[in-house]
């Protein structure tokens, strides 16, 4: 057993001084000429693009599939009730009228659908997992494989019926969020052993 | 990830209950509660002389009640330490449940005592310990001497230092007291606040209306108005007073609180992101605060009666000072930050100029807030993972920003507003930074270390 030691420093006296602030201000003053670095050259205007040489592995088509079919139930549900209420109320004009914005509504779901699953995709590198998503609100997640606790393998029912499944990565912050959906079942299967071997490779302490 | 001892290395204790007085006290909270509860909500006010006696007994029934569940869970609970040196915790009347604490990521070890509890000379004891628990582990209460002896025993344990003789009890380390903040400067601080400004200003208004309208007891509904904001002003002055900060070998060790008094440990090593506050009302005294990331559960980040704070108020070498124990050569100022480029300011008008982030070889440090200038520090080490985000609105703009995810706290260390194509490159830096600080992280059991490797000389 070793006794730690820390170095004693006695505590400054006095109490406050304006400047003292300015001194925390001025090392990371704003205005003046800021020295930006000169960016690598695979620093492209995108940073959402994959990395040259590891192009992402985009996720099943059959994910679009899925999730249309769950949109196709929700509009018929919200079809049904909102059909039922205006031909009650208003008559079979008004009727007519909700089905044509409901399928309107599915047109528009299913085409962001499509390109959301498009936009998917994640490329397993040397020491990360990189993983990217979203269209209108774009994100990428880089997750160390050292730091990964838990991966979850889910699939729904309905992800059952396509033979997708749905690989969660979970570090020991809540807002890591990893999720790649979509994964035919045998691909995420791999994914998680994999994942799993490289994790307790390089796992490291908190 | 854990360092695995071998069964029996840690002598195990047998089953013990918290003191017997828990019960009372757990029923006594109530009481105030339910005697708000029965006037705010006109119960009395509705009922007829000869209905009291009757609203009365059903109270004390109700209260007699409360106390049987709580005699009878106090009775379920008892806690003690296995062989492997772990904390178990049992309890449960019909189903009974374990827990099992692993020690070796324990990461902070409060002990607080509750104005009722403080009266009964009663503490609680909460370890806080890295994973996926949801709520907070709480033991209580204890006499306040049994309380510290817990928390001496916590952290041998978790130290690693094995205690073979079960009857002996873990020495409390000795400490040296490192800063005291005077009360002067928690009084001035808690009321240069937000709240306190609302209240001045909900005031003025108040006799301004009753001068004007020439009847001073027009104010009176909505003299409840001021109630809020005053005691938003109060209430830090209450929690952080007689703030003191001492160094032990256990860690860091945090006192605090006028009414309800708290006492947190934490361990080397345990603090995972920093923060350092600059409010603008303070800007005359040059004061900073400092608030702390320890990873323990998700709630206990955010819990009011919990916080996270390494200095309350008090000038920035101070801040410094405390800064360098729990992340030792973090250096805040030396880090180079870079600015945003200039379109950021029609994303974020106000902040715009004061956003900034950087990182050297040892931590990132982000610069952000409008009347609160803030600096989040992480270092690379505690990075759990990075992110790159961009909305509709940056996209246009060429923009994205660079989240680092540090354990749930109050800091979540994040770079707004970078032009997109340096967004990607610092996020790769990024976890490239904390790889490489990772290989060299100290072990779990901060007692266990190597001769020669010391927490300065580790990233």
């Amino acid at each position: 057993m070793v006794t730690i030691r820390y170095r004693t420093r006695p505590l400054p006296a006095g109490n406050c001084v304006d400047d003292r602030l300015a001194t925390l201000d001025a090392v990371s003053h704003v205005s003046g000429s800021p020295s930006v670095e000169p960016l690598p050259p695979t620093a492209g205007r995108d940073p959402f693009a994959a990395d040259p040489g590891a192009p992402w592995v985009r996720v099943s088509p059959r994910l679009a599939t899925a999730r249309r079919m769950g949109a196709v139930a929700m509009a018929l549900l919200v079809g049904a009730a909102g059909v039922g209420v205006s031909v009650a109320a208003g008559g079979p004009e008004w009727g007519f009228l909700v089905v044509l914005v409901v399928l309107a509504g599915l047109g528009w779901v299913s085409w962001v659908i499509g390109r959301q699953v498009r936009a998917m995709g994640y490329v397993e590198r040397a020491d990360d997992l990189l993983v990217v998503s979203g269209v209108m609100f774009r994100r990428l997640v880089i997750v160390p494989y050292g730091r990964m606790q838990l991966v979850d393998v889910t699939a729904g029912p309905l992800d059952r019926r396509f033979g997708i499944a749905k690989v969660q990565l979970h570090t020991a912050a809540a807002t890591t969020d990893a999720v790649i959906a979509g994964l035919p079942t045998d691909q995420a299967a791999r994914l998680r052993d994999h994942l799993a071997a490289l994790g307790e490779q390089r796992s490291a302490g908190l | 990830m854990t360092q695995t001892q071998s069964s029996g290395a840690f002598a195990p204790t047998p089953p013990q209950h918290t003191n017997p007085v828990t019960a009372v006290v757990k029923a006594g909270q109530v009481v105030p509660v339910l005697i708000f509860f029965m006037f705010t909500n006109g119960i009395v006010g509705a009922t007829t002389g000869s209905q009291r006696p009757l609203l009365g007994a059903g109270a004390v029934a109700l209260v007699a009640l409360w106390l049987a569940a709580q005699y009878v869970s106090w009775s379920r609970f008892t806690f003690w330490f296995d062989g492997d040196g772990d904390l178990r915790l049992s309890s449960g009347l019909f189903q009974v449940s374990q827990r099992r604490v692993q020690l070796s990521r324990l990461q902070s070890v409060d002990v607080t005592q509750p104005l009722l509890a403080r009266i009964f000379g009663l503490a609680e004891v909460r370890p806080e310990v890295a994973g996926a628990e949801r709520r907070s582990l709480v033991i209580g209460y204890l006499t306040l001497g049994d309380a510290h002896a817990l928390r001496a025993e916590l952290l041998a344990r978790a130290a690693g230092v094995r205690t073979t003789a079960p009857d002996t009890a873990a020495p409390i380390a000795p400490e040296s007291v490192l800063v005291t903040v005077p009360t002067p400067v928690v009084l001035e601080s808690s009321l240069l606040s937000p709240a306190a400004l609302v209240a001045v200003v909900v005031i003025v208004g108040m006799t301004i209306f009753a001068v004007v309208s020439g009847n001073p007891l027009a104010v009176l509904p909505v003299f409840i108005a001021v109630v809020a904001p005053l005691a938003g002003a109060i209430a830090p002055f209450l929690t952080f007073f007689g703030f003191t900060v001492a160094d032990s070998p256990d860690g860091l060790r945090l006192r605090f609180g006028l009414t309800a008094h708290q006492l947190q440990t934490v361990p080397p090593g345990r603090v995972q992101a920093v923060r350092i506050q600059a409010p603008v009302l303070w800007r005359h005294r040059g004061w900073v605060r400092v608030v702390i990331n320890v990873a323990g559960s998700p709630d206990a980040g955010e819990a009011k009666d919990h916080p996270r704070i390494l200095l309350p108020a008090g000038p920035p070498e101070v801040a410094h000072l405390l800064v360098q124990r729990v992340l030792p050569g973090l250096e805040i100022q030396s880090v180079p930050l870079q600015p945003v480029p200039r379109r950021a300011r029609w994303r974020a008008p106000l902040q715009w100029r004061r956003l900034a982030a950087g990182s050297d070889s040892r931590a990132f440090v982000a610069r952000h807030g409008w009347l609160v200038p803030t600096w989040d520090a992480v270092p690379h080490a505690r990075i759990q993972s990075v992110r790159v985000s961009q909305g509709p609105w940056q996209r246009r703009l060429d923009l994205a920003t660079v989240h680092l995810d540090s354990t749930p706290g109050p800091i979540k260390p994040t770079a707004v507003q970078r032009a997109a194509g340096e967004a990607r490159v610092m996020a790769a830096e990024q976890a490239g930074w904390a790889r490489e600080a990772r290989r060299r992280a100290p072990p779990d059991r901060w007692m266990q270390r190597e001769p020669g490797t010391d927490e300065a000389s580790a990233p």
